[in-house]
């Protein structure tokens, strides 16, 4: 019984954050509204994290599993793949660099102006 | 027979034997190139085309997996939601980190689809492959590309990042840990991520915040970049 609340509890979630989804003025994926709705409920203490329990690290821990079908779908689309194959690579490999160095000389910068307030508040 | 091949459990038991197998694989050769995903598709593909049975009936009963795509996005919260004590410590690095990655992962793909003259259906489809996978499909489904050529991107763009992380900081001139670790998760998501885990526990916790910190930025920013 103890999973079937929890994965109504998951379900009844993601159903209202695609009702929300569909209310906006502009497109955003419903299971990520539900994500942020998740994000904020458990915050504000109003969803405890054991209504959610077993069933949500089920899915977290096998989440790779979920892929496969999509993942199978792909052989549908061999023909583009194979018509495009050395762009696709030189986009996902040349994007994995750039967002790289943005993410971390940010996280660098951003840190270092921190300090350099906190010296001169202390000053 | 067909008929019988195309319920939901055909495609969930072939699913789950090869998910099994694949992460069988991956534990003995501890390698990110014998990725659980590559090897349980790989099964898949080989064993409808080793029977003579269409793709599409596979598809037919798969899509009962498919359900759960929106319920794993939702409880990603959770990974946010029990890292928040690692989180508040170093939140505005953090938060403004992924944004830039974000930013730079939208911008990149945008920029060399148009310089390779790729087309709309494909930019749809590779926007988001910096991101989680639940995300990045469903991202994706919302500017009509392709999902399978999604989840392709997300694999190639999550084994680059496994692949480089080591290498990265050394070429950028990154030192530090938190640095280190945001850029992984922003760049490659959980396959990068699994690397990170093992550099470091900083590099670790910090690239898994990332993942679903970069996947909200990337819903934001993207129809900007569309």
């Amino acid at each position: 019984m103890k999973y079937l609340t929890q994965l109504a509890v998951i379900f009844g979630l993601c159903l209202v954050g695609d009702v929300i989804s569909a209310l906006l003025p502009f497109s955003f994926p419903g299971s990520v509204v539900s994500m942020l709705l998740v994000l904020v409920l458990l915050s504000t203490k109003l969803l405890k994290e054991q209504a959610l329990g077993e069933s949500a690290d089920f899915m977290l821990r096998n989440m790779t599993f979920f892929f496969i079908p999509p993942g199978v779908s792909i052989i549908r689309y061999m023909d583009i793949i194979n018509s495009i194959w050395w762009q696709l690579l030189l986009v996902n490999i040349v994007s994995v660099i750039t967002c790289f160095a943005a993410a971390s000389w940010t996280v660098v910068l951003v840190g270092r102006m921190q300090k350099a307030l906190a010296g001169r508040r202390h000053a | 027979m067909l008929e019988i091949l195309s319920s939901p459990l055909f495609g969930i038991a072939l699913s789950i034997v090869a998910f099994r197998i694949g992460m069988w694989v991956n534990k003995k050769l501890k390698t990110p190139l014998a990725n659980p995903l590559i090897i349980a598709m790989l099964l898949v593909v080989g064993f409808l085309s080793a029977f003579g049975i269409p793709v599409e009936v596979y598809e037919e009963g798969s899509s009962f997996i498919l359900m759960f795509l929106a319920p794993v996005t939702a409880v990603l919260a959770l990974t946010i939601y029990r890292q928040r004590k690692t989180l508040m410590g170093s939140f505005l690095p953090v938060l403004l980190g992924t944004l830039a990655g974000a930013v730079a992962a939208l911008a990149t793909v945008r920029i060399s689809c148009d310089l390779l003259g790729l087309d709309r259906t494909i930019l749809a489809s590779l926007l988001s492959k910096s991101v989680t996978t639940p995300v990045a499909i469903a991202l994706t489904e919302q500017f009509g590309g392709i999902p399978a050529l999604t989840i392709a991107s997300t694999i190639i763009t999550g084994l680059a990042g496994n692949l480089l992380a080591p290498v990265l900081p050394k070429v950028f001139g990154i030192t530090d840990p938190v640095a280190h670790g945001v850029g992984i998760g922003a760049c490659s998501h959980a396959l990068g991520t699994s690397k990170a885990l093992e550099i470091g526990e900083i590099e670790g916790a910090m690239s898994s915040i990332s993942i679903s910190l970069s996947a909200i930025w990337t819903v934001l920013l993207a129809p900007l970049f569309f």
